[in-house]
């Protein structure tokens, strides 16, 4: 038995068909099929609750699926020192043992982590102005968040998963995050996931864009194809209204004799089309997208129920 | 910087075309590597890489392996011709659009332009 | 610069199973404060405390009675603090430990047999410590004052490897009783622990009510007294390796709660 996995090279890091997770009488996660190539930054992004920490969980083998098929670097995770050993997860609920010190977790992370490097961790502690013989147990929020980013960054580890880690952070320590995760990514590539609900901050990072919504997937798409994916059309109510019909609509809002309407794409003519009839034409940024297409997913799911 | 809408690649790519135009990389220079892009603009590598393959594609920037990407010969020459052709799409057809709405005629246009042309 | 190559996955080589089974023994051990000094200073603690109490009845008791005057004291069950600290440990191992080394990407197979052998170490350690200390209070003559911690009954009065035999296995018991709760707790909460109690008193009352039943009683007490302390822990190890092997079966499908 080889104690190297070898992939094919194009294969992706992370398929999974049919999955689905439930807790009793909730399902969490239901039929999910999605794959992630390897060395690509994706985006997992959806509400709170939606599943995004469940997927995760099932993908490192954490947890246990109720039904369907999860396949990492070709095999599955469960139980597989061969496929564990090239992931790291950091979660912001990580526990740490009572009494454990910050050094003492860059002491031990690099017994598991062999692309572990040292002097990328001491520069990361130093820009988290991380003190490292505190205790973890008094750790500010925002420290104690920096220790999982540290180790997450610093690991290298060929597919990394950060769930939503960074939320205890200040908005300047979030940038210090996600520059350096940008060099460092663009240094060492590797397959990076992660999760959050702060979709605006992390948009230009991202190469792929998963949504997850109720435990579904709502998109999974190209993160470039997604921004020019919708335009909101605003003038008046009648030109509008002329204009986007037999378009799809995602969002529809007005005041007085004023109407903004979010559509799909519009091809350069339609643009023209627009600009002629007197319409503004203004963009739909990433967060915006997510927020219209979960609405609209959530009202037809009200509607059918 | 990266503005909304326009997807961010082809927004690297016009930066590009902008500062080739401008002067700023001459003929044979080599311009910021992908990744360097990709820091200042704070975006992901692989979308930098789109920007400059655009440009590659259309013969603006050649590689040079092991170094880097270098402006090809002609490049600012067939930059300009380009946004000649785009200049009567984008800007002119606006521009008579807009003065036919406020009744500006062609002679009152030119005029303008003179004038707009002499204190410019 | 050289763009991104989409196809290249640097995929690491998987260390051997005893190598990744280490890195779970020295993270159990890399914080020496809670493994090591904390119980240290305790007993030592609980040996000032305890010194200090003979030193105040010795000073009371008449020149003439003084000989016996400790004589209860080898009922003392001072020392019994090291085998409870070692039921913690366990739970903590689990409780503590385990979620953090998933978050190392540790299999639960490697987290339970790292574990596993950092308690058979400790306990070696632990009990070579304990019996050397007993001699120490035995010829000593109790601290010089007649004093019994180290040498309570419970340990006997064999040589040097019985009596280390003895501690060594009460610690790994206890060990591994701590670590399994802690998996039963882990998986299946409260009602997992109540559950394995109640189990476990009907086996007890059973194993009662049969003695009773054949009356029993006076063979179990021969039988005690022929084994002595040496053989009657030596069928401690018996449940220890049910706790161990139970641990595992129920922390392979464990995931800790967030």
């Amino acid at each position: 038995m080889s104690t190297t996995l070898t992939p094919t090279s194009i294969a992706p890091t992370v398929q999974v068909e049919g999955l689905t997770k439930r807790f009793g009488s909730f399902t969490a996660i239901d039929d999910v099929t999605f794959s992630v190539k390897p060395n690509k930054i994706y985006g997992l992004l959806g509400r709170n609750g939606a599943g995004k920490t469940t997927i995760m969980q099932l993908l490192t083998g954490q947890d246990f699926a109720t039904d369907g098929d999860i396949r990492v670097f070709g095999e599955g995770p469960v139980e597989n020192a061969r496929v564990l050993q090239n992931i790291c997860f950091i979660k912001e609920s990580q526990r740490y043992p009572d009494d454990f010190q910050a050094k003492h977790v860059f002491r031990s992370a690099p017994w598991f982590f062999e692309n572990w490097d040292a002097e990328f961790a001491e520069r990361l502690i130093r820009d988290f102005r991380l003190p490292l013989n505190r205790r973890i147990k008094k750790l500010s929020r925002g420290q104690l968040s920096a220790v999982g980013v540290i180790v997450g960054l610093a690991s290298r580890a060929p597919l990394t998963f950060f769930d939503e880690p960074y939320l205890g952070l200040d908005a300047v320590a979030r940038q210090i995050f996600y520059d350096r995760l940008l060099e460092d990514y663009a240094e060492h590539p590797r397959t990076v996931i992660l999760s959050t609900h702060l979709i605006d901050e992390v948009s230009n990072l991202l190469e792929h864009v998963i949504v997850i919504d109720q435990g579904r997937i709502l998109m999974d798409e190209d993160a470039e194809a997604m921004r020019g994916a919708a335009t909101t059309v605003v003038g008046q109510r009648r030109a509008v209204d002329a204009f986007v019909d037999g378009h799809e609509v995602l969002h529809r809002e007005g005041i007085g004799g004023l109407a903004s309407v979010t559509v799909a794409a519009l091809s350069p003519s339609q643009r023209a089309e627009a600009a002629a009839a007197g319409l503004e034409l203004s963009p739909v940024s990433l967060q915006q997208l997510i927020v219209r297409k979960t609405n609209v997913a959530a009202t037809e799911f009200e509607q059918s129920a | 910087m990266i503005e909304e809408g326009k997807p961010i690649f082809v927004q690297i790519a016009e930066q590009i075309e902008n500062d080739i135009i401008d002067g700023v990389y001459p003929t044979e220079t080599q311009v910021p590597s992908t990744n360097e892009f990709a820091a200042f603009y704070r975006i992901n590598p692989a979308t930098a890489g789109k920007g400059v393959n655009l440009l590659v594609d259309d013969g603006i920037l050649y590689k040079k392996r092991g170094i880097g990407m270098f402006v090809a010969d002609g490049a600012r020459e067939r930059l300009i011709t380009k946004r000649r052709d785009a200049f009567r799409d984008e800007y002119l057809r606006p521009l008579l659009a807009e003065a036919a709405k406020l009744g500006i005629d062609p002679q009152q246009l030119t005029e303008m332009i003179s004038t707009e042309g002499v204190s410019a | 610069m050289t763009a991104i190559a989409p196809e290249a996955v640097n995929l690491r080589t998987t260390p051997a199973s005893a190598q990744r089974i280490w890195r779970v023994v020295r993270l159990n051990l890399v914080n020496k404060g809670t493994t090591i000094w904390v119980p240290a200073m305790i007993m030592g603690f609980i040996w000032l405390v305890n010194y200090l109490i003979w030193w105040i009845i010795w000073a009371a008791t008449p020149v003439a009675e003084r000989p016996h005057a400790m004589d209860g004291t080898q009922w003392s069950g001072g020392g019994s603090y090291i085998f409870v600290y070692m039921l913690v440990v366990g739970i903590q191992v689990i409780s503590m430990t385990f979620p953090f080394a998933l978050g190392y990407s540790v299999t639960r197979r490697d987290f339970w047999l790292g574990s596993a052998l950092t308690f058979v170490m400790l306990s070696a350690g632990y009990s070579i410590g304990f019996t050397v200390l007993s001699f120490i209070e035995q010829w000593t003559n109790g601290w010089g004052l007649g004093g019994h911690l180290f040498t309570s009954v419970y340990f006997g009065d064999g040589g040097f490897w019985e009596r280390l035999f003895i501690v060594f296995v009460a610690m790994t018991f206890f060990f591994f009783i701590g670590a399994t709760s802690g998996t039963l707790f882990m998986r299946w909460r409260v009602n997992g622990l109540l559950i394995a109690g109640a189990l476990l008193a009907l086996v007890i009352v059973g194993a009662v009510a049969l003695i009773t039943f054949t009356q029993s009683w006076p063979a179990i007490g021969d039988w005690f007294t022929r084994m002595g302390p040496t053989g009657v822990v030596a069928w401690l190890l018996l449940p220890t390796a049910i706790a161990a092997l139970a641990g595992y079966f129920v922390l392979r499908r464990s995931t800790p709660k967030s």
